[in-house]
């Protein structure tokens, strides 16, 4: 909240939708976190801060609040009935949970690919061109430029190029997700959620999307779930490990991988538990 | 669908197909081919009447000509088509977005609770409002929606058109400087609202059968939930939707009582939205009662003209595609890497109008509920009269109970022929045909088409079959008979859904105590499926009592009914129509109408408390 007040965003008043302010170093500041779904508590105490072009990862056994964690960056979590969440999280200098924020910019700054691959029942072209037109780019021309700029960063234009009328419902599914990115990136997001994003994929669909992850980090952060060690272990920057709730340790993947301080970390990263 | 590829190998494995069991099926198998026989047989009959129409008058005369003078020996029937094509489109248009845009807010929008909101700090009012709250907690609106689209569901056609005749006709008279109210205006509205709960009901479940992943992933992209429904799950339900439609033009076109009222019954091309019409489906109602010859003829030559276009509609239901298929041309992209700022901007005010759309339609079909309810109660309780009810019956004078009494036979001579049969078709549906099988398509077809036939043209082979052909005269018996045919698809459908529901693994137990086929069925499977049965044969007594079109031709009009089913007598809502038709029993009519809204009433609640009981268990 002072935050706000702190940096009057000129821009602000002229569009709804550029009111974060990523110049800072850190794209996203967790701070005390608790979330509840009804009575029971998902989330305890988190804190946590995912610094800018980097790939945070999170692992941790199934059910420890990882994907809530995740659907709080972007508060795809108010769809859930009976969800309350306290505590800060501040992103682009702006607290998302502040009364005037407004779902729309959020979720157009903070994008998000989900588990399985949900492209829509349309055409590929129109699946891209979908989130800028529904921010009111209508001229052909520059919807052209998105798509074929967000399946270049997808490096799927190649691949695409002759089929962009084709439905997308009939691609493969590591083609698929790769679209489901490239649609994310439509709108030009900072930030990237995913939450096991190649967890339905084969491994060389696997091996694509993390190649992916790597170049697309020099324009965006990712916040990434996953339940492979090793994916976490290849491409990511930082790694927080969660155990019931809890964000247990947070700090380079290097650290976490060679040196962890908190013996949980240790036996769920050699495999003793999980 | 696996489910009884289990059970045909289960079975193949233990009981080696004796005689008994071999008879079992092919009796099923006959039940279940029925349908096809039905479909030909009305197909048949109906042409069969209508040949020395074709043959004496020329099909093209027929068909093409315009003019319709039965004194003359002239029968052209174009008007009557365009007539029915105009008001079928209307209706379907109007019924069609109301329909839909109410099915997108009970789908997305509709809150199960209702909870007012208080943030002052009186707390003698906080008080109030928190008992209030409570109260209103216990109302689920989600589930009083569901039965106010059941219930327009369940009304009656004959009931429409009373409610037609004396408000829409008299609000549109107003409307047209105090001239006549009826016409293509008159009978598209009140068709709209017919054809409502179909489209409203049929896209609703699209909506709810589009992956919940659709709407995630537009609200990820910074939608709004109004423009993540809209732009992406809307358009996801289309074949849901345009199915919805096909049905309810079937529906429209074929529609005989509603609209007797309201058209105005002049056989002429419409000049504007208040000229009198006549529809292919009035022309018989209103002509066949007296009709002889050739003239008789040229009446079941249009009901053939009629199921014609009913099967052309019901058959193309098969062409809606079912999942997207690539898109329409996209022009070829220049390689362009250029780094432009687009500017992206905040939209979605047209969406939020669309939100508002769908609030206010939904409101309007309650609203709409809400009248003909209470004009028929109002006008029920103001007609009310105790002779109605206690005199004895007499051939001049309306009177309930002979119509009572004839209605009860119909319903259970019609059930007892209808609901063993259904069951045993079902069965052989669920249990014995391989899913997915070419019979299983084939009998499916015919089902639909069956269920899509018009009352009035069942009525047609009702009286070509029975009175015509077997030289039966109009009865009870007779009025069953026809309606047994009516009813067949609807019972059929619900059971195979209950049956379809009973766990694979109660048959696989029954199996595994040496227990053969048949005996699992009827011992095991049956059982457990009777709630979905209870819930078909209500279904199947609801259409029955709101059935008037097929049976004025073969139950027939008397006031009169003594008992004895090969008798004529009329059900209630042939009493309705005769009561009303020439306007001379009017009070009679309306406490005939509170009878059957009673009764539409009553058969919902049923289904309900069954399905909710059966809902219970399941999560017991
Ligand atoms: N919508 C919901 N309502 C109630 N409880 C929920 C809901 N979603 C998740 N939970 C609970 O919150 C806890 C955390 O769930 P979450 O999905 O975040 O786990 P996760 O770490 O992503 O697990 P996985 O690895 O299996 O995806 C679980 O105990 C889960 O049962
Ligand atoms: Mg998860």
């Amino acid at each position: 909240m002072e935050n706000e007040k702190k940096n009057p965003n000129e821009k602000q008043k002229k569009n709804p939708l550029e009111i974060f302010d990523f110049s800072g170093e850190n794209a996203i500041e967790v701070k005390d976190v608790d979330l509840y779904y009804g009575d029971f508590q998902a989330l305890k105490k988190i804190n946590m801060v995912v610094p800018k072009y980097e790939i945070t990862a999170m692992i941790g056994p199934s059910g420890c609040g990882k994907s809530t964690l995740l659907k709080t960056l972007n508060r795809m979590n108010d769809l859930v009935e009976g969800c309350r969440v306290e505590g800060l999280i501040t992103i682009g200098n702006r607290n998302i949970y502040g009364k005037d924020m407004d779902l729309s910019a959020l979720r157009k700054n903070v994008g998000m690919v989900f588990q399985k691959p949900n492209p829509f029942p349309m055409s590929v072209y129109d699946n891209i061109a979908y989130g800028p037109r529904t921010f009111g780019i209508k001229k052909r021309s520059q919807l052209d430029e998105i798509v074929e700029r967000s399946l270049r960063q997808a490096a799927m234009w190649d691949e695409l190029k002759d089929r962009l009328n084709k439905s997308a419902i009939g691609l493969s599914g590591g083609q698929q997700q790769r679209l489901c990115i490239a649609r994310a990136l439509s709108v030009q997001p900072e930030i990237l959620l995913m939450d096991e994003p190649t967890s339905a994929l084969d491994p060389i669909s696997t091996g694509k999307i993390e190649e992916l992850c790597a170049e697309l980090k020099k324009d965006v952060t990712i916040v990434m779930v996953t339940h492979n060690m090793q994916q976490a272990a290849r491409i990511s920057d930082k790694t927080g490990f969660f155990l019931l709730g809890e964000l247990i340790e947070f700090g380079t993947t290097d650290d976490i991988f060679t040196s962890p301080k908190r013996p949980e970390t240790e036996r769920y990263i050699t495999g003793r538990f999980g | 669908m696996k489910n009884a590829n289990a059970a045909a190998a289960a079975d193949t494995r233990r009981a080696p197909l004796n005689f008994k069991e071999g008879f079992a099926k092919f009796l099923f198998f006959v039940c279940a081919c029925l349908s096809i026989i039905a479909v030909f047989g009305i197909v048949g009959f109906v042409l069969y009447g209508s040949v020395p129409a074709f043959r004496d008058i020329g099909v093209f005369q027929f068909i093409f000509g315009t003019s319709w003078n039965p004194n003359y020996d002239r029968y052209g029937i174009l008007p009557m088509i365009v007539n029915s094509l105009i008001v079928t489109l209307f209706s379907v248009l109007l019924g069609g977005i109301v329909g839909i845009f109410t099915a997108v807010f009970l789908a997305f929008w509709c809150p199960d609770k209702i909870h007012i909101n208080y943030r002052g700090n009186d707390p003698k009012r906080a008080q109030r409002i928190e008992k209030i709250n409570r109260v209103l907690h216990k109302i689920n609106l989600r589930t009083i929606f569901d039965q106010i689209i059941k219930l327009l569901a369940g009304i009656p056609s004959i009931v429409y058109g009373l409610f037609g005749l004396e408000i829409i006709v008299q609000m549109l008279s107003g409307m047209n400087g105090g001239r006549d109210g009826k016409g293509i205006l008159a009978c598209s509205l009140l068709l709209a609202i017919m054809v409502l709960p179909t489209v409203t009901s049929l896209v609703k479940n699209a909506l709810e059968a589009v992956p919940e992943s659709y709407l995630e992933g537009a609200l990820a992209l910074g939608n709004s939930k109004a423009q993540a429904v809209f732009c992406v799950v809307l358009p996801a339900a289309r074949s849901g939707i345009i199915s919805a439609l096909i049905l309810a033009l079937g529906r429209a076109v074929g529609e005989a009582m509603a609209v007797i009222w309201v058209s105005g019954n002049r056989a002429l091309f419409p000049s504007g939205l208040f000229s009198n019409i006549r529809t292919m489906t009035t022309n018989i109602v209103m002509e066949m009662g007296y009709a002889t010859g050739l003239h008789q003829s040229a009446l079941l030559a249009t009901g053939f003209v009629l199921l014609v276009f009913v099967l052309i509609i019901t058959l193309s239901m098969n062409f809606v595609p079912k999942e997207y298929r690539g898109g329409k041309g996209t022009r070829a992209l220049l390689d362009n890497t250029g780094e432009r700022e687009i500017p992206f901007r905040k939209q979605g005010a047209l969406q939020d109008v669309l939100f508002g759309i769908s609030v206010f339609f939904a409101a309007l079909v309650a609203l709409i509920l809400a009248i003909i309810i209470f004009y028929i109660v109002i006008n029920g309780i103001v007609n009310f009269s105790v002779s109605f009810i206690t005199s004895a019956q007499a051939i001049d004078v309306p009177t309930l109970m002979p119509s009572l009494l004839a209605t009860l036979e119909l319903v259970g001579i019609t059930l007892a022929i209808a609901l063993p049969l259904g069951i045993c078709a079902a069965i052989f549906l669920n249990e014995y045909a391989k899913p997915g099988s070419k019979v299983i398509k084939v009998i499916r077809t015919f089902i639909d088409t069956l269920s899509g036939v018009p009352s009035i043209v069942f009525g047609l082979f009702g009286m070509m079959l029975f009175r015509n052909t077997l030289g039966m005269g109009r009865s009870v018996l007779v009025g069953a008979l026809t309606l047994v045919i009516v009813v067949l698809p609807t019972i059929i459908r619900s059971t195979e859904e209950s049956l379809h529901a009973v766990p694979m693994s109660l048959r696989e137990a029954s199996y595994g105590l040496g227990a053969s086929k048949v005996r699992t069925i009827f011992r095991i499977v049956l059982p457990s499926a009777i709630p979905g049965i209870a819930t078909a044969a209500i279904l199947a007594i609801g259409r029955i009592i709101g059935e008037s079109a097929a049976l004025v031709f073969t139950m027939g009009t008397a006031f009169t009914f003594y008992g004895d089913p090969s008798g004529a007598g009329s059900s209630l809502a042939v009493l309705l129509y005769t009561c009303a038709n020439e306007g001379l029993h009017m009070g009679e009519a309306y406490m005939t109408a509170f009878i059957l809204l009673i009764f539409a009433f009553v058969l919902n609640i049923i289904v309900y408390l069954i399905q909710r009981g059966v809902r219970k268990k399941r999560m017991n």
